[in-house]
């Protein structure tokens, strides 16, 4: 198979992203449209329903860096949450605690991220966390 | 990994015999994969330059077009902040029988003749249509500010 290099996969991405993805839960697009090398994102997550997060809108930063999609990017929560794989100092993802950062392989994206980052928030440990306060930042 | 013999022979030729004012280079790790010059054509506010694009062949190729996008900062009706190039033969009327020759004669030509009235870059375009004059000097200006190699 043909591999597709760094750029052209995420200028498929945020294509994707612009369309709209899904039943709009996730979300995400360019920080600033004026970056050619495409490093900078905000991905946006609507919590799931009948869990502690549900209604709350969390906005997430995703960098991807020169080797990306062979390896991750990285993951922060600018919202604050309270969940075992986010750093409570600065919202930073740790991506051994997060299996598909762990477990990253070319065919994830930012939208798998996101995807998986908010079926986390439902999980039966994660669902009912106590959490700060509702639009707080880290 | 295997090339198609298609695509090795378009980049031998590429490389032997390269058309005025472009060059193509496939990369050692991903020979689906081109760094690509335009030199800005003759009597167009991008002479003088030399444009930065990447180039890729899809899985489908030739059945499909390639992807090009520009690296290199220009101001032009037809090419978007992020280097994506509006032109018909990269998208509806792309053919088998071109090649990535062709298909980069065509980016070079459209620099010489931008079509403000198919824009990708609307405000460009507005600019374009509103104060040719103004836009053309603009379009310089990028041209001596990101595509000119200082030494």
């Amino acid at each position: 198979m043909a591999k597709v290099p760094r750029n052209f996969r995420l200028l498929e991405e945020l294509e994707k992203g612009e369309k709209g993805i899904g039943d709009g839960s996730c979300s995400y697009g360019l920080e600033d449209g004026d970056d050619i090398m495409m490093s900078n994102w905000n991905g946006t997550i609507i919590g799931p329903g009948h869990t502690v997060h549900e209604n709350r809108i969390y906005s997430l930063k995703i960098v991807c860096g020169e080797t990306y999609p062979d390896s991750p990017p990285s993951v922060a929560f600018k919202s604050r949450v309270n969940l075992p794989f986010v750093d409570q100092t600065n919202g930073t993802v740790d991506p051994t605690k997060l299996p598909v950062l762990a477990n990253w392989t070319r065919n994830n994206s930012i939208e798998t991220i996101l995807v998986e980052i908010r079926r986390e928030m439902a999980t039966f440990n994660n669902r009912k966390l106590p959490q700060p306060p509702e639009g707080s930042f880290f | 990994m295997s090339l198609p013999k298609r695509i090795v022979k378009e980049t031998e030729r590429l490389v032997a015999d390269p058309a005025p004012g472009i060059t193509a280079s496939p990369h050692d790790d991903n020979m689906r994969y081109f760094d690509v010059t335009i030199s800005g054509p003759g009597g167009s506010p991008f002479e003088g330059g030399v444009f930065k694009l990447e180039l890729f062949l899809p899985e489908e190729y030739p059945m499909s077009p390639p992807k090009v996008r520009f690296l290199t900062k220009i101001y032009h009706p037809n090419i978007d902040k992020l280097g994506r190039i509006c032109l018909d033969i990269l998208k509806d009327k792309w053919s088998p029988a071109l090649q990535i020759r062709t298909v980069l004669l065509s980016i070079q030509a459209l620099l010489s003749s931008p079509n403000p009235d198919d824009p990708l870059a609307a405000d460009v375009a507005k600019h374009y249509k509103e104060d040719l004059k103004g836009a053309t000097q603009v379009s310089k200006d990028w041209t001596n500010k990101y595509a000119v190699e200082t030494a």
